[in-house]
């Protein structure tokens, strides 16, 4: 996915060109605020973030002039919070509007959303994880070890789920408490430790042992 | 206007007539006139001056009652120098030109401070955008420096949003006289709105150890900004003066009249003596001064903003249980007619 970046403040710039790059998107940011429409066509990303205030035009006059030839989706970025500003943003043709300062969560998430919108045909995520021989089956929300299963409750699925995306590696408990919180479960860190003890149960009545470690004082390994 | 207050300040005159009265009295006397024709002529004059007093006084009374009625009909009582009633009279037309040049420089002086208001939240809304840039520059940085396990970016990213939250207040209490002026009514997904709070305060929340649940299935027309903002004021509180193991619910219930919103939490509770009172500008009361200072205003804008937007507010609370904060979202029957 490229994304490109419109915006005339240089250490946002540069540090939102960062958040996106470890987010696994392709990036550029514009630093020439010339005939901002002709390179953006020219460029033809798959989403531009497009700052409202830049030197001598505002982004929705840009947003015009793109919009005339391409159905880029575009998603305002700005500091003022006024709702005819937002209103006129979407008159123009935006796909999104988002204020200063931005959450990076919540910043991420809204371009995951546009992107997804606009693009129906992605790859999609395969549904079973595997992990030392144990299968984790995220449509029916499942364990499987040869034979047997286990059901999993909604909190569990998604514990084991960030565990096995980030198999051998040691997971921080404080990053797996902001991964569900950004998943929508609001758990602290003692419920987060009777989940994973109960994950440990089931896993043990399908007979597996030791598939996560605990790493004291550091986190939790698959 | 009492006629008893009429004659005393006539007084003057009264007394003058009775002398007047006296003296030609004494004189008809000394000139021989017979004593009957005398009362005569002295009971006519009386009559005269009793029936033009009256007369007056009517005149009088009607005129001022006039005013008076003008007066609590109208808006701005400032104004009043514009309406009132023409009279023949000197006196009131030399009192209604000084009203109204009196009237004139309040007016000027009105407009000056409205504009001067106007030039102040302008200048506020203004700032609020420009310093909005450093905070997005240092969160970003924050953000991006987070992972790589140094305590101290945690820590500025969390102070950064304690500034943004405090430079929200002052942007909104900029706004709150002219909320029309910043609406934006739309069908709105309450657990959304909940589920973008909480994304926005995840570090501080969980930080502090926090759970929460989020079950708010309805719908409600109203502005979103606006309820995300009065929102975050009621978790930041919750998350000011929490339990021990801080537990946060908000839930909907749909009712005939609307839906309500709760937000319930286990924190240390507001006494039922401060309960009225924590709306008000100001008051921080004895959780307010046990706890992080608090500024009073958080609930305040809440309730400010809340009337404006048409929502009823009120907490419910027992001390060392737990507070409920409940907006009201009313449907508006005039809406679910259409």
């Amino acid at each position: 996915m490229y994304i490109l970046v419109i915006e005339d403040e240089p250490v946002i710039r540069k540090e939102l060109k960062i958040l996106l790059e470890n987010a696994l998107y392709q990036v550029t940011a514009l630093e020439d605020f010339d005939s901002v429409a002709e390179q953006v066509i020219r460029k033809k990303p798959d989403l531009v973030l497009l700052d409202l205030n830049l030197p001598d035009v505002t982004g929705f006059d840009i947003c015009t002039e793109i919009r005339e030839q391409s159905e880029i989706p575009i998603i305002f970025l700005t500091g003022r919070t006024d709702s005819m500003d937002e209103l006129t943003g979407m008159l123009k043709g935006g796909d999104d509007y988002i204020t200063k300062p931005y959450q990076a969560p919540i910043l991420l998430a809204r371009i995951a959303a546009v992107l997804k919108r606009t693009r129906i045909s992605e790859t999609k995520e395969s549904t079973v994880l595997t992990c030392h021989g144990v299968h984790l089956d995220l449509v029916h929300t499942c364990l499987e070890y040869g034979e047997k299963r286990v059901d999993l409750s909604k909190n569990e699925l998604k514990i084991l789920h960030y565990l096995f995306q980030h198999a051998g590696e040691i997971v921080p408990r404080l990053d797996m408490i902001e991964h569900l919180w950004e998943n929508q479960v609001f758990i602290d860190d003692n419920t987060l430790s009777v989940n994973v003890t109960r994950i440990r149960e089931k896993l043990k009545s399908i007979g597996v042992t030791r598939l996560i470690e605990t790493k004291r004082g550091m986190g939790y390994r698959v | 206007m009492r006629l008893i207050d009429f004659l005393k300040d006539k007084f003057l005159l009264i007394l003058l007539h009775i002398f007047c009265m006296c003296t030609l009295g004494i004189f008809l006397h000394v000139t021989g006139y017979s004593f009957s024709n005398l009362i005569l002529i002295e009971i006519f004059w009386l009559l005269i001056l009793g029936t033009w007093l009256l007369v007056t006084y009517i005149q009088r009374y009607c005129y001022f009652r006039q005013i008076e009625q003008t007066l609590d009909r109208m808006d701005q009582r400032y104004l009043l120098g514009e309406m009132l009633p023409d009279s023949y009279r000197l006196e009131d037309k030399l009192y209604r030109e000084m009203i109204r040049k009196s009237n004139k420089s309040v007016i000027e002086k009105i407009h000056q401070i409205e504009d001067e208001k106007k030039d102040y939240r302008e200048y506020i809304e203004s700032w609020v955008h420009e310093i909005k840039m450093p905070i997005t520059s240092i969160a970003l940085t924050c953000e991006n420096r987070r992972r790589s396990n140094v305590e101290e970016f945690r820590t500025i990213g969390l102070e950064n949003q304690k500034i943004e939250n405090y430079v929200d207040m002052a942007l909104y209490y900029a706004r709150s006289d002219e909320v029309y002026k910043d609406y934006l009514i739309s069908e709105t997904d309450l657990q959304e709105v909940v589920y973008e709070v909480l994304a926005k305060n995840q570090g501080y929340l969980i930080q502090n150890q926090v759970q929460a649940e989020v079950d708010c299935p309805d719908l409600v027309y109203t502005d979103k900004k606006w309820i995300a903002f009065i929102l975050n004021q009621m978790i930041l509180n919750s998350i000011k003066y929490r339990g021990d193991t801080p537990m946060f619910k908000f839930y909907t219930t749909k009712q005939e009249q609307g839906v309500l919103l709760a937000l319930e939490d286990n924190g240390t509770g507001i006494g039922e003596s401060e309960l009225a009172r924590i709306f008000e500008k100001g008051f921080t009361g004895s959780n307010g001064r046990s706890h992080e200072r608090a500024t009073g205003m958080g609930l305040y804008l809440c309730r400010k903003l809340c009337q404006k937007l048409g929502i009823e507010v009120w907490a419910e609370s027992i001390i060392g249980k737990g507070t409920r904060m409940i907006l009201d979202f009313p449907i508006s029957s005039y809406l679910s007619k259409l």
